[in-house]
């Protein structure tokens, strides 16, 4: 219970002078392009224990998402490091990233393979993965005809059903229509109460994040501004949001 | 640099191959003539080549539609993972900006799609050699090491430009022309051995244009019964080589910076 499932050191995110240029612009601006070194995650360091619930807030822009995909082994740090002490991992964002001419049963394979399950027990998981989802014969329709609804039902579905030690979910409990949302709360609760899983919810929802989280970190232009219980932390960024 | 190699393909491997057969049936589960195109598709374009080179006259080659058809077989191949891989990460943005996934598994799974729809073609040479009946020799066995080289010299090439594709905005325009060039220079429709070219440029073209030297090699061990040139030969395996090695440090570089410029 006590053991780390995600350990963070002086982590830095860097959008560097890696940006896409054409060979125009190489030829002609040669020096021009040299500019921003945008630092999304200015070195920080935090741990979070296993089985633990942790909410991430902060405004648009904060590195919220960034470190999420950081965590997610996604982005590379520039500096510092990430350990997850082998835990297995999945994120969950919306519109996980399909193979949109394929149909909706050969991505739930494909998306589990990618989260590191074998072939036979996502095979085991498909129909528990379809009912839930409510997709029905859809199933087997590319997944380029859903509805956007359709779609993060389905990502959902896979992400909950394939479970893994540690859960990165990044604002997807607005999942579809008012039905699905409530059983999809529902279902995220029951992932978070097993006592071996570590979540980690990026959100802006103030009431999502008070009835879930055990403690919350508030990021601040890419540093942690505050990280400790839940209703603390909470009430100091409202009174801070209110101030600006 | 060799391990991580070996590690990543094993843990993906099942992934890349799944990830293939379900893109190629993808490929073809809208049309009514459905995996039918993987033949017609080849078989219909040789039929134009066919139809241009005798518009021109140009034609004093045994088996000439054998001969246009191994041509463009390997062409395909070639040209399709080539070309294919300078935005092959854009248009992957979705899978690997949402999970981790070692870039090089999605140059396998291209390999592999383009590389079935060089299968089928090659199955139809062999079926229009026999209709032909065209002498064999032993030395149709250099096309195993042919297709070897073939496969590395394309994947070398392909990962230095996967790379810097990302990075490079108009990469694959530049590429496309450079490659239109290429197919011109390679003697799909011609023989670059019996055409006008001065000897110097000729011999250039026919040992140091990778895929004119394999597409050669091809026609000459399939049928016309001769050997292949073993020096360029060692000098494509080497390159070969020197080019992936090149690529995939690249590639492990730069592998989770990718997605911040995508």
């Amino acid at each position: 219970m006590n053991k780390d499932a995600i350990t963070v050191k002086d982590l830095k995110i860097i959008y560097r002078s890696l940006q896409s240029k054409s060979i125009k612009k190489n030829l002609f601006h040669p020096k021009k392009s040299e500019r921003s070194n945008f630092e999304a995650i200015r070195g920080i360091s935090f741990s979070i224990k296993e089985g633990e619930i942790v909410g991430i807030i902060g405004k648009n822009g904060s590195g919220k998402s960034t470190l999420l995909r950081a965590l997610a082994n996604i982005f590379a740090p520039d500096e510092g490091s990430i350990d997850i002490h082998n835990h297995t991992m999945s994120l969950m964002a919306i519109g996980v990233g399909f193979q949109t001419n394929l149909t909706g049963r050969e991505n739930i394979i494909l998306s589990g393979m990618l989260l590191g399950f074998e072939e036979e027990f996502i095979r085991s998981k498909v129909k528990e993965i379809i009912e839930f989802s409510e997709l029905g014969d859809f199933i087997d329709v590319p997944v380029k005809n859903y509805s956007s609804g359709m779609h993060s039902k389905l990502a959902f579905s896979i992400t909950s059903v394939l479970e893994t030690d540690i859960m990165l979910i990044d604002e997807v409990l607005s999942v579809g229509d008012a039905r699905f949302r409530k059983k999809s709360e529902n279902k995220m609760r029951e992932l978070i109460s097993d006592k071996h899983r570590t979540v980690v919810i990026v959100s802006h929802s103030i009431g999502t994040l008070r009835s879930l989280c055990d403690k919350v970190i508030w990021m601040h232009d890419g540093e942690i501004r505050m990280y400790g219980e839940t209703n603390m932390v909470l009430d100091e960024y409202l009174a801070f949001m209110e101030e600006d | 640099m060799l391990e991580k190699l070996v590690s990543d393909t094993k843990k993906y491997w099942n992934y890349a191959v799944y990830a293939t057969k379900s893109q190629l049936k993808s490929e073809v589960a809208g049309s009514h003539l459905n995996w039918l195109w993987w033949v017609l598709d080849p078989l219909l374009l040789m039929l134009v080549y066919w139809f241009i080179a005798i518009a021109l006259k140009s034609s004093g080659l045994a088996y000439f539609p054998i001969y246009i058809f191994i041509g463009l077989t390997l062409w395909n191949f070639w040209n399709g993972v080539v070309t294919g891989s300078i935005r092959l990460l854009k248009a992957n943005k979705g899978t690997v900006s949402r999970v981790f996934l070692p870039k090089l598994t999605l140059l396998y799974i291209k390999m592999m799609v383009v590389g079935f729809k060089m299968l089928i073609s090659l199955g139809i040479v062999v079926l229009m050699m026999l209709c032909y009946r065209v002498p064999l020799t032993w030395n149709v066995l250099y096309t195993i090491p042919l297709v070897f080289v073939l496969f590395l010299v394309t994947f070398g090439f392909s990962t230095i430009l996967m790379h810097f594709g990302v990075f490079v905005e108009d990469l694959s325009n530049l590429v496309s022309v450079a490659m239109r060039l290429l197919f011109y220079l390679t003697g799909i429709f011609y023989s670059i051995e019996q055409s006008n070219i001065p000897d110097v440029f000729k011999n250039m073209l026919l040992y140091w244009n990778p895929a004119c030297y394999v597409i050669t090699g091809f026609r000459n061990t399939l049928l016309y019964g001769r050997g292949i040139n073993l020096y360029a030969f060692a000098f494509w395996i080497v390159a070969g080589f020197v080019l992936s090695f090149i690529g995939i440090r690249l590639i492990y570089k730069y592998e989770n910076s990718y997605v911040k410029v995508l």
